[in-house]
């Protein structure tokens, strides 16, 4: 792609670097989620955003609906085999970069349930980039998970790599 | 509770009872299969207006007691007056098990009917719609039978399991 | 116009609408913000008219019935938690009455006594959830906040007495798992002190509010006769005028010996639904008072070394213990063989576990009934020639849960 390209001919002066750090901190501190609740893992997001846990104070207030106004997708619950599709078409709508964090068990390896009706890990459809272990995992957890995500995206710079 | 030779049993049915039981304070009917829409036409002027639910219960394999056939549909009818339930318990089986559909006695049973046919197989003659309900509707087989398997993965361990331990180096 | 099978009636697709035009069909979901999971409609709108519905489930099938027939009967236990989310201990406990009734076995008068403690008080944190959802939905964005600050606690508790939030396994076939620590039962002498204050909180926010009335009031109309065809059972039902409840008509771990009213209401609409519930939690923290008052001393499970496993200590000092934690742990118990169904009032109506045993350590097949599975087949019922917005209305009263429904 052409920015990258000049990005990387421009190579890492002090310009590129510090601009690097401004742009990665600005996309860090507001990473929007889709809505992506799937089952009991999505009623620990909604706790998440609420008043005790409070996710806004992460920047991550706007939990968009539409998934083309969104970074982040917190794929909250088991995925079966009829979602899929679903999760694989919501992924690609939305714009780069994008992460994915994928929230509890069942979403991470296929949790309790390790039988025909479910996708055992939803890696195996998109590429996910923090895992939450956790039947469901706490708000807290969700945070946390979120916070590690900031760290990454903040130490990429200009170009993230999803 | 539906008594016997009470007034609890209506004429029609007394004819088509094949057999009749209580199993842990549940009373139980066993009508033939064909005589279903029969059965539960009489249950309900009797008063069994509700139908609680419908499944089928896959009895491949099972020694513990004698079954007429390996499929066994179930309807759960209760009357709300009284309050009293009755389960009503009717064998198919065969490569394509049929039974007639209730959804005309009882509205709910239009969508019990359709997830037995998804996971069973039973199809449910005069249904208006029997298509699968919770598969994809390209699956093939009836997951909820005996001889389909659990499926999932092999859950493996990773012989490395004792690096995990520590943390990773960059989270 | 013709009827269906239900007796509703609707229009053929591609007939001519209001105006002239083609009826236009429209596919909510299944991820869509309000549909309250992944449900997916298929609707037929003319201009903004509601002329038909098609719910289009499955989305969350999760196998949870063919999975138990791979566990053994204690371990079923962990996911029969998780059809019905917002609910798991009434879950859990259809699945102990349905499994203890096959065994022969009562349960110490304590067990039922915590057993309808956390009924309770899982009843209250499901209609909180319905709150807040609802009225997000709807637009009241602090009924929201204020709902899960009050879950908080309720999730607090359970982990207080059972190390799980929300799936806390903690009904179990032959008692409970543990006994209620001495700091559960502060607070939940706290809570039951200050929940009505709380409640009368979303009340001034909603009941009168003109706003709320006017989206609610006469929208989603369930008359009696057909909440009662299309077999709906809780909130919708009682919300038509009928006073069923299972807690009531036909009693369980002992909620006999409990003072209560059951809530209903004559208007059969949205709002008439939504009282129902705010008087249903409002019971339940009366239920609990009196649970909390009279809570009898003694042991929590059944003592039969063949059903449940002996305490840790006795490990120590008998062979025989040795053994029955052995044979309890590798095979398990085994259950005989007959089928039983057992129903619990949950949140959203009739919960229940239809469990059938060959005699051996795993079930032969457990069937549950599902109050979501039900309650959505009147959707079409409720939301004909209503406008687009108010099948959010709606759909929030159903207060389906999709793991319910899809299993």
């Amino acid at each position: 792609m052409g920015v990258e390209e000049l990005v990387a001919s421009l190579g890492d002066n002090i310009l590129t670097t510090s601009l690097g750090k401004l742009i990665g901190w600005g996309r860090g501190n507001s990473v929007w989620p889709a809505q992506f609740g799937l089952a009991c893992c999505a009623i620990e997001m909604i706790s998440t955003a609420t008043a005790g846990v409070d996710i806004a104070r992460f920047g991550s207030e706007a939990m968009r609906a539409s998934p083309r106004q969104s970074d982040l997708l917190i794929v909250s619950g088991r995925v079966s085999q009829k979602m899929a599709p679903v999760l694989r078409t919501v992924y690609d709508q939305m714009p780069e970069p994008k992460w994915v964090i994928s929230m509890g068990a069942c979403a991470s390896t296929g949790g309790v349930f390790n039988n025909y009706a479910l996708l055992q890990g939803v890696d195996k459809i998109v590429p996910v980039d923090v895992y939450i272990p956790g039947c469901p995992p706490r708000p807290e957890d969700l945070l946390n998970a979120l916070m590690i995500l900031q760290e990454r995206i903040k130490a990429q710079g200009l170009i993230p790599q999803s | 509770m539906i008594a016997e030779g009470a007034g609890g049993i209506p004429p029609l049915l007394t004819e088509i009872v094949i057999d009749r039981g209580v199993s842990a304070g549940d009373h139980w009917i066993t009508v033939p299969a064909e005589r279903i829409h029969d059965a539960l036409l009489s249950l309900k002027d009797e008063g069994y207006r509700l139908l609680v639910f419908l499944s089928c219960v896959d009895h491949l394999a099972d020694s513990s007691r004698d079954f007429p056939a390996r499929f066994e549909i179930i309807y759960q009818l209760r009357d709300l007056d009284k309050p009293a339930d009755i389960r009503v318990r009717a064998f198919v089986g065969g490569e394509s098990p049929r039974i007639d559909s209730v959804h005309d006695l009882f509205p709910p049973a239009n969508w019990d009917e359709r997830e037995t046919y998804d996971l069973f197989g039973i199809v449910f003659t005069g249904h208006p719609d029997l298509s699968r309900i919770l598969m994809p509707d390209d699956w093939v087989g009836h997951p909820l039978r005996r001889d389909y398997p659990v499926g999932g993965e092999p859950v493996e361990f990773s012989e490395e399991h004792e690096m995990w331990q520590t943390a990773p180096e960059d989270a | 116009m013709i009827e269906d099978a239900q007796g509703v009636t609707v229009t053929k697709t591609g007939e001519q609408g209001a105006f002239g035009g083609e009826l236009l069909t429209v596919n909510f979901g299944p991820h869509h913000p309000s549909t309250h999971g992944v449900l997916r409609l298929i609707v037929d709108l003319d201009g903004e008219q509601i002329r038909r519905i098609k719910p289009i489930i499955g989305y969350l099938h999760t196998g949870i019935e063919k999975q138990m027939e791979a566990l053994r009967w204690q371990q079923g236990v962990v996911v029969t938690d998780r059809h019905d989310y917002l609910s798991p201990p009434i879950n859990n406990l259809a699945y102990a009455l349905a499994v203890e009734k096959l065994m022969g076995v009562d349960v110490p008068q304590r067990a039922q006594a915590l057993r309808v403690i956390m009924s309770e008080l899982t009843r209250l944190s499901s209609h909180l959830v319905w709150l807040g959802t609802s009225g997000i939905e709807l637009g009241a964005m602090s009924v929201l906040m204020y709902c899960f600050r009050e879950r908080d606690t309720i999730l607090d508790m359970n982990e207080e007495i059972s190390g799980f939030r929300m799936h806390t396994s903690y009904i179990r076939p032959g008692g409970v798992m543990a006994d209620a620590t001495p700091r559960f039962l502060e607070l939940l002498d706290t809570f039951i002190r200050d929940m009505p204050g709380h409640i009368d909180e979303y009340e001034d926010l909603l009941t009168m509010n003109p706003i709320f009335r006017a989206r609610t009031i006469g929208i989603g109309q369930l008359p009696l006769a057909d909440a009662k065809v299309l077999g709906a059972t809780g909130p919708m039902l009682r919300g038509s005028g009928m006073a069923w409840d299972l807690r009531k008509s036909m009693p369980y771990s002992g909620y006999e010996n409990y003072d209560f009213e059951v809530a209903t209401s004559k208007d059969c609409d949205c709002y008439g639904r939504y009282l129902v519930r705010i008087k249903e939690m409002r019971e339940a923290v009366k239920i609990l008072r009196q649970a909390l008052d009279r809570l009898p001393d003694g042991p929590v499970n059944v003592d039969d070394r063949k059903f449940l496993p002996p305490p840790r200590e006795e490990l120590e000092t008998s062979m025989e213990a040795v053994i029955h934690h052995f044979k309890l742990f590798t095979e398990g118990y085994s259950v005989p063989a007959g089928d039983v169904y057992v129903a619990v009032e949950s949140g959203r109506g009739e919960n229940g576990c239809y469990i059938v045993s060959d005699g051996t350590h795993k079930p032969r097949r457990v069937k549950f009934r599902a109050a979501s599975f039900a309650n959505l087949q009147a959707l079409e019922r409720m939301s004909l020639n209503h406008m687009v917005a108010d099948m959010i209305a709606i759909i929030g009263t159903a207060d389906t849960v999709l793991g319910d429904v899809d299993r």
